[in-house]
């Protein structure tokens, strides 16, 4: 029998759990009996909950006007845990596209946590129920750059969770996101104290998909530090959790920073084969924009470090996918991107070329017109010979922004 | 590069669990909880049992979500425990004062020719990790035998007498160190 340690090996052997447990009797078998029938009652109620509230919230908010969502707090049946887990699941949809709305969902799904009945559950559930909504709120904070509101609310968070010890785990997830709003106010040290920490919570637990998250926004501040060769070690070893977890989505992520860190650490043979490692991942996930993004990034960063025909060559390979995947305003930026380099390479003839197919693309497709005359513009600057990169600079910045393009 | 996500998706349970389901888990579960409480980390049986119903309680919300039941609830367990005593501001384990009652501390006989080495042994202790301090306390100070530990801490004989070579191990580098320490600073 092996006990290199013995707690993780009561997690996995039920004889030893047995033995373990044989000889501590209960404290008291009248109020174990009466525990055990709380958790019991609890569970069936949860589950009854979620079974009669399917898509509650997702009908609540498509019937309502969004200034209106803040009255929601007062309709009886989201006044549950499970609608407040779809609330947090409907944070987590918008929360990319859409962080203002999920702004007001995070504020709703904490104004009825803060007030439901203190009978309605155990007052750790409760504190559960709090401590997540306030998370949701910190997170769509820190989406939208507001990083001392966000930092306030992951405290409330904490705070909800502070009087109970069996919540260490919320209270790592809290603390994530906490450690992610500190890495923005570029507060480093406090960061990574606050992230290694939380990992080493997810680990006890075996909770590796949020190991893996901790792990990687660390990475990220690494890279941010200019500390490439750590960001590249920590990576790494994320990459062989994700590999043993069979997390597909994470190991093509980590790919990515992976090739981030290897093209800023001068090493271009490495940084290709990850970037293309994380291509061929998200290609067999199905990640329709993110299979052109990866190669986007990867263009403009090597690009950036003078690999001009390899960045050029992940540049048209990403613009192909956009326009496969029917992204048609993506794939003209990228094209923008191209011309950007091609004239500064001098090969002003193509950089026209392919100006002219992103005209003829956008009109096509029907585009804003503001786009297309900006481009047509460009167009007949680099006829006259008088376009520069930081024209097309300009140009790319005012197609993005009067678009819906992410790809910047 | 790369954000990792801010939150992560919870899965819904495929199907509607029953009330046995839970009666199971709890009766299945608590038991070897309020143990590693206990034992490993010497909180109080009245408090043990709180905590280990909490950590069930708390798995509730997280079940969908949740991989590998033991190990979730075993590391909930420890990380409770410690949070308890953190809330009551120690950051170390309890000795079993019942126990250490019931066994005086043989060295107290000759205090004066002993005190010395006491005070560098209780230096070690300090700086070891507190169950190793535990159990080199209990098999040199108290007397337990390897058996008696074994059961004690739910663990076979074999493995205990593994556990406290590398104790003794670790003392031996412990004390090592203070002593360089304190021949560097003298």
């Amino acid at each position: 029998m092996t006990h290199s340690d013995d707690v993780d090996h009561l997690a996995e052997c039920s004889a030893c759990r047995q033995r373990f447990a044989a000889n501590v009797v209960p404290f008291d078998p009248a109020a174990r009996r009466n525990r055990e029938r709380e958790f019991t009652s609890v569970g069936a109620k949860l589950e009854r909950e979620r079974d009669d509230s399917s898509d509650v919230v997702a009908r609540y908010l498509r019937d309502t006007p969004t200034e209106e969502w803040s009255r929601l707090a007062e309709m009886p049946d989201l006044r549950n845990n499970a609608a407040l887990e779809q609330m947090s699941e409907e944070v987590r949809r918008r929360l990319h596209r859409k962080p203002r709305e999920a702004l007001a969902i995070a504020n709703l799904s904490a104004s009825i946590a803060e007030s439901l009945a203190p009978s309605q559950y155990p007052s750790v559930v409760l504190a559960q129920l709090r401590g997540n909504a306030w998370k949701d709120r910190a997170s769509t904070l820190r989406y939208l750059a507001r990083y001392d509101e966000a930092l306030e609310a992951a405290e409330r968070g904490e705070e909800a969770l502070a009087p109970f010890a069996s919540l260490e785990h919320d209270r790592a997830v809290i603390r994530m996101v906490k450690g992610m709003i500190l890495a923005q106010q570029e507060q480093f040290e406090d960061a990574h104290q606050i992230l290694s920490e939380s990992r080493r919570v997810f680990r006890e637990f075996g909770d590796t998909k949020r190991y893996i998250q901790a792990g990687m926004a660390q990475a990220n501040m690494l890279y941010r530090e200019d500390r490439y060769n750590d960001s590249s070690e920590l990576l790494q070893d994320l990459l062989h959790d994700a590999i043993s977890s069979d997390d597909l989505e994470a190991q093509a992520r980590i790919h990515n920073n992976l090739g981030h860190s290897a093209s800023q650490l001068g090493d271009f043979a490495s940084a290709n084969i990850h970037f293309s490692e994380a291509v061929a991942k998200f290609t067999d996930l199905g990640f329709v924009a993110e299979v052109p993004r990866t190669a986007f990034g990867a263009g403009v960063l090597l690009i950036g470090k003078g690999q001009i025909t390899a960045g050029l060559a992940r540049l048209r390979e990403a613009r192909q996918e956009f326009t496969a995947a029917g992204m048609v305003d993506e794939a003209g930026l990228c094209a923008l991107r191209i011309v950007e380099t091609l004239i500064e390479c001098g090969e002003d003839t193509a950089a026209r070329q392919l100006t002219q197919d992103v005209i003829d693309e956008f009109t096509a497709a029907g585009l804003d017109a503001r786009a297309i005359t900006a481009i047509a513009r460009l167009r007949d600057a680099i006829e006259v010979d008088d376009a520069t990169a930081e024209t097309v600079r300009t140009v790319h910045a005012f197609v993005r922004d009067i678009g819906t393009s992410t790809a910047t | 590069m790369d954000d990792a996500p801010a939150d992560l998706r919870t899965i819904p349970l495929p199907c509607r669990v029953d009330e046995n389901v839970f009666a199971r888990i709890y009766e299945e579960n608590c038991g070897v909880l309020v143990s590693v409480a206990v034992r490993k980390f010497q909180v109080p049986a009245g408090d043990a049992e709180g905590l280990a119903h909490d950590v069930l309680l708390s798995y509730l919300r997280r079940a969908d979500e949740i991989r590998d039941l033991h190990h979730w609830l075993i590391g909930a367990i420890c990380n409770a425990s410690r949070y308890y005593w953190r809330q009551r501001g120690r950051n170390i384990e309890q000795l079993d004062t019942d126990v250490a009652a019931q066994r005086p501390d043989p060295r107290s006989r000759n205090v004066l020719t002993d005190l010395p080495n006491s005070i560098a042994l209780e230096e070690v202790l300090d700086r070891m990790p507190p169950r190793w301090a535990r159990i080199l306390r209990l098999r040199y100070l108290e007397g337990y035998a390897i058996k008696e530990l074994a059961d004690l801490e739910g663990v076979t004989s074999k493995y205990m007498q593994k556990l406290v070579a590398k104790c003794i191990q670790r003392a031996q580098e412990i004390f090592n160190g203070l002593r360089d320490k304190k021949d560097r600073d003298q």
